[in-house]
């Protein structure tokens, strides 16, 4: 079926089309309309779910954790402040080991109040052990939906889909919603194993443990975010092999014999291709590299897609105070190990931050900038702002 | 070895290795919760003794045949019920502390219409029985004891001077209250169960009661009170006069009576405004004349407002004493009446002021009430003032005789009636099966120290699973109305005021399936568990367990820690808790 829908209307479908059996959440802008219409979809008996009205997103990422020890597929969505009021739970449903699955609409942060898109509420949980997927459109949110649920549970990982506020989440496209057979038939109903809350065989989950186990627990979070990344890239092409539509964590645009590269996430992407295009059209040797996973960082791919390049423009629509936009930062540290021949300078843009528009003039002079200069600055560079 | 094949020896996440189970901390606690079910004022106040949270729980799930068969445990007659019976459980029902009463009368008339529509039957539920029964009246009370006794498997033979069973609901009630095919059909179930009935053949007259006490085992005697009050003055012999009980009888067997273009109806009870609407459906203006005010009316509210509508007129603190006219009445005096103090009764006295007016009327009808006719008792029974006497359970002083309906010391209802006749039949099987002298024990089977035995709280009925009945009854104070919301009570449409003057047809319309369903679940259900959950979503120990019998819930007393909280959620007031010794 192909309809004309938001970003938010995506995610509800892609939780609908996946069975999702428990959904706690609290409203907050701009995500309220993911949880209205599944609200919806379960009153017109489109979505057979349980939905747990709580008091705040603490409560509902601790609801969602419950459920998931109980053996449902458990899902919720929030942004901006909610996903800093569920920050400790995030971190709970890690070492529970519960696979809940959370959309998350980027919001900038208060304060000064606002509701419009950054990347600052996301990036801030990038040591919860959340698997965290990033997307461009619509199509890929829904698609991202569904996916998110087969990785968190084949690894026992929380994942996380993060949408750009009002550019994804408000905004419609038309896309096509898969039927709910061929759904069912990729994404199996949840098996929680033996790690579930049974009344009949009462246990304790996550007591008190020592200093000669507590490693071991952490370590396995590790080790299975590594397994991650095998993980996503097989579950990307069994969703291409079933719907025909093929997602990657490190996504290259005529990158191959780039000087220099664009890196970005989200919705830049998208005015990234027309902007490559343009410069391209004007002789420029330059590509782009779109990543769509934070969490496991795809450190091998990245070094891969990057490796000999002359220069590489990281745009970061957030930002850490005292250091470097996080997705710049990532790759600095990435491509660090190469011989220095092959590791290419690095640039590092913040813009976009609080909604502001990242358009094809903007990228275009960041890679005038990063062309000119011969040396990155000392600290990441702000687009964009009205000094006087 | 690659990182991710390197292994640990712990689980994926912290879990005790052993159950928690063995560690029962259940006895810590010093109290426990008990489920328990309480009665709720609807049944203590229901004369017939229905089950009505019993039976509203089955509508609400859209159960009718069920909800059908809960009512006929009690009472053989939904349909008419729903429509006659004045619901004074409504007056008591909790939800008016909440917004508006429940309309239990409107999914009582529902499951009755859905039990004929579907020729839903009554068995009989026990063995076939050598001991014969004798009843005579066929009126409310005298059908409800046959029935009963019916069901028990004794052969039962009513007995009745008129012509069609139905006593009053047939005779007294107009065809716009009840139509005739819903009496019909209602009584003619009791004659499929085998029930013998013997019309036009009046007791004392035809056959003396000695020998309906020699061939039969036990009788049973409701022939209500036709005996009716006169106004006590003079002139009360001119033609265009009427008593109530004969008017109604005559309009009621599809008769003509010559009534006037301009009645005058004496009275305040629900005789009177029966014959005030029926004069307005004969084509006459009508006034009803009443001694105290309209507050005072000891008529139904519903029935005056209707009988307003219709274009009644009334005429308060007013009593005549003095008929006008030669041979047909011309007009009346009456005296101005002031109210008093307040008399036996809880209303106030009607006091003599002296004063008088007249009014022209062409007709009257005289509806101020009505006593036995000593006559109509058998000469063996004891009585006072043609009140016969019994026990609680409707045993004369004759013990092969029992008695009920208005001839016994209860109020004139149908409801009441149909209660006194399932009263009697059991206290009949209980006779016949020589287990006189027990009626205390029967206590426990009433709905609450003032409510009417039930027969289900007798056999244990299963239609709707009562745990650990107790005779304590729930107010709305003793519940957690958190949990329901405020809905406005079902309103149900009247036909319009000039189409009801063309003739008897019914006044009130049906309610639909989904109407019924609505209102069934507006029911809160009081004092009984509806496996609503809140016990065992809200016990923080898990304690809490669906029953293995079926319905429910039940404690694990082995990991309760009494903490209170389950019996604190229910809404409905079916659990307690019970402090340990």
């Amino acid at each position: 079926m192909r309809k004309v829908i938001t970003g938010n209307v995506a995610v509800a479908y892609g939780a609908m089309l996946s069975d999702v059996q428990v959904v706690a959440a609290y409203p907050i802008t701009p995500q309220t309309t993911i949880i209205e219409e599944l609200a919806t979809m379960q009153a017109e008996g489109l979505a057979d779910l349980d939905y747990i009205r709580v008091e705040s997103e603490h409560s509902a990422m601790a609801a969602c954790i419950g459920a998931s020890m109980g053996g449902a597929r458990a899902f919720t969505a929030t942004c901006g402040q909610g996903l800093f009021l569920m920050h400790e739970m995030l971190h709970y449903a890690t070492g529970a080991r519960t696979p809940v699955v959370l959309a998350n609409v980027n919001r900038a942060a208060a304060a000064p109040w606002t509701i419009w898109s950054d990347q600052t509420d996301s990036v801030s949980q990038r040591e919860t052990g959340w698997i965290q997927l990033y997307c461009e459109g619509n199509q890929e949110v829904l698609d991202t939906t569904i996916m998110a649920f087969k990785i968190a549970e084949t690894l026992r990982l929380p994942a996380m889909i993060v949408l750009d506020a009002f550019f994804l989440s408000h905004t419609s496209e038309p896309i096509d919603i898969p039927d709910k057979e061929t759904v069912r038939a990729f994404l199996p109903p949840f098996d929680p194993g033996d790690y579930w809350l049974d009344p009949n065989n009462p246990r304790t989950f996550g007591g008190i443990t020592m200093n000669d186990a507590y490693m071991e627990f952490r370590w396995q979070i590790q080790r299975d975010m590594e397994r991650a990344k095998g993980v996503i890239t097989d579950v990307h092409e069994e969703f291409a092999r079933v719907f025909g539509r093929k997602y990657h964590q490190v996504e290259a645009y005529r990158a191959e014999d780039a000087d220099v590269v664009m890196v970005v996430s989200g919705t830049v992407a998208s005015t990234g291709r027309d902007a490559i295009d343009l410069l391209r059209e004007k002789g420029q040797q330059v590509g782009m590299v779109k990543l769509k996973t934070l969490r496991p960082f795809p450190r091998e791919e990245i070094i891969a897609a990057l490796r000999g390049k002359k220069k590489v423009a990281v745009i970061d629509r957030n930002f850490s105070p005292g250091a470097t936009g996080i997705w710049a930062q990532e790759i600095r540290s990435a491509l660090y190990e190469l011989p220095e021949a092959d590791r290419p300078l690095i640039y590092g843009y913040i813009a976009g931050l609080g909604g502001r528009d990242i358009s094809v003039k903007t990228i275009e002079s960041i890679y005038r900038k990063t062309l000119t200069d011969e040396q990155p600055d000392d600290v990441d560079m702000w687009i964009g702002v009205n000094y006087v | 070895m690659k990182y991710t094949e390197k292994k640990v020896s712990v689980p994926l996440c912290a879990i005790s290795t052993t159950p928690g189970l063995v560690n029962k901390t259940g006895s810590w606690k010093f109290a426990e919760p008990l489920f328990i079910d309480r009665v709720s004022p609807c049944n203590q106040q229901c004369p017939a003794g229905e089950d009505i949270t019993g039976y509203m729980y089955l509508a609400s799930q859209g159960r009718f045949e069920e909800a059908w068969k809960l009512i006929t445990e009690e009472n053989p007659f939904p349909a008419i019920m729903g429509r006659v019976c004045f619901h004074t459980c409504e007056e008591w029902c909790n939800r008016k502390d909440h917004d508006e009463a429940v309309s239990i009368h409107t999914v009582e008339r529902f499951i009755g219409d859905y039990g004929l529509s579907h020729g839903l039957k009554i068995g009989i539920t026990e063995p076939e029985k050598d001991k014969k029964i004798a009843v005579v009246g066929a009126g409310p009370g005298g059908l409800s004891a046959a029935f009963h006794v019916r069901r028990r498997g004794y052969p039962v033979t009513i007995f009745d001077r008129d012509q069609k069973p139905g006593g009053l609901m047939r005779c007294g009630i107009p065809a716009y209250r009840l139509p005739r095919d819903i009496l019909d059909a209602e009584i003619s179930r009791l004659s499929e169960m085998g029930i013998e009935f013997k019309m036009g053949v009046t007791v004392g007259k035809d056959i003396t009661w000695d020998a309906l006490n020699t061939q039969f085992d036990a009788i049973f005697v409701a022939v209500g009170a036709y005996q009716e009050t006169t106004l006590g003055i003079e002139g009360l012999n001119k033609q265009g006069i009427f008593e109530a009980l004969k008017f109604l009888e005559e309009i009621n067997l599809d008769g003509k009576p010559k009534i006037g273009k301009n009645m005058a109806v004496i009275g305040g009870g629900n005789s009177a405004i029966d014959c005030a609407r029926v004069s307005r459906r004969l084509g006459a203006e009508v006034t009803i004349v009443y001694r105290r005010g309209e507050e005072e009316m000891p008529a139904h509210l519903e029935e005056i407002e209707m009988a307003k509508e219709e274009g009644a007129e009334f005429l308060f603190l007013a009593t005549p004493t003095e008929v006008y006219g030669q041979e047909q009445i011309a007009g009346l005096k009456l005296e101005k009446m002031a109210l008093g103090e307040v008399d036996d009764s809880g209303r106030r006295r009607p006091v003599p002021t002296g004063e008088t007016f007249d009014i022209d009327c062409d007709g009257m009808i005289v509806a101020i009430g009505e006593g036995t006719r000593v006559d109509d008792l058998p000469p063996f029974v004891s009585h006072k003032k043609g009140v016969v006497e019994t026990d609680q359970m409707g045993q004369t002083t004759e013990s092969t005789v029992f008695a009920g309906g208005d001839m016994i010391d209860i109020p004139h209802t149908i409801t009441h009636a149909i209660g006194s006749g399932k009263r009697a039949a059991i206290a009949i099987d209980r006779f016949l099966g020589g287990a006189k002298g027990e009626e205390k024990g029967l206590d426990q089977f009433k709905w609450g120290d003032k409510g009417t035995i039930s027969v289900g709280r007798i056999k244990g009925t299963t239609l709707f699973k009562r745990r650990s009945p107790s005779t304590e009854v729930i107010d709305y104070e003793g519940m957690n109305t958190f949990y329901f919301d405020h809905r406005p009570r079902i309103k149900i449409d009247r036909i319009p005021a000039k189409k009801r003057l063309e003739g008897f047809q019914e006044v009130m319309t049906s309610p639909s399936e989904q109407e019924a369903v609505s209102e069934a679940r507006r029911c809160f259900i009081c004092g009984s568990c509806s496996e609503c959950g809140n016990c065992y979503i809200f016990c923080p120990d898990s304690a809490i367990k669906s029953d293995p019998e079926g319905y429910g819930y039940i404690a694990d007393m082995d990991y309760c820690k009494g903490c209170g909280i389950c019996v604190n959620e229910c809404p409905r007031g079916a659990m307690k808790m019970k402090f340990m010794e």
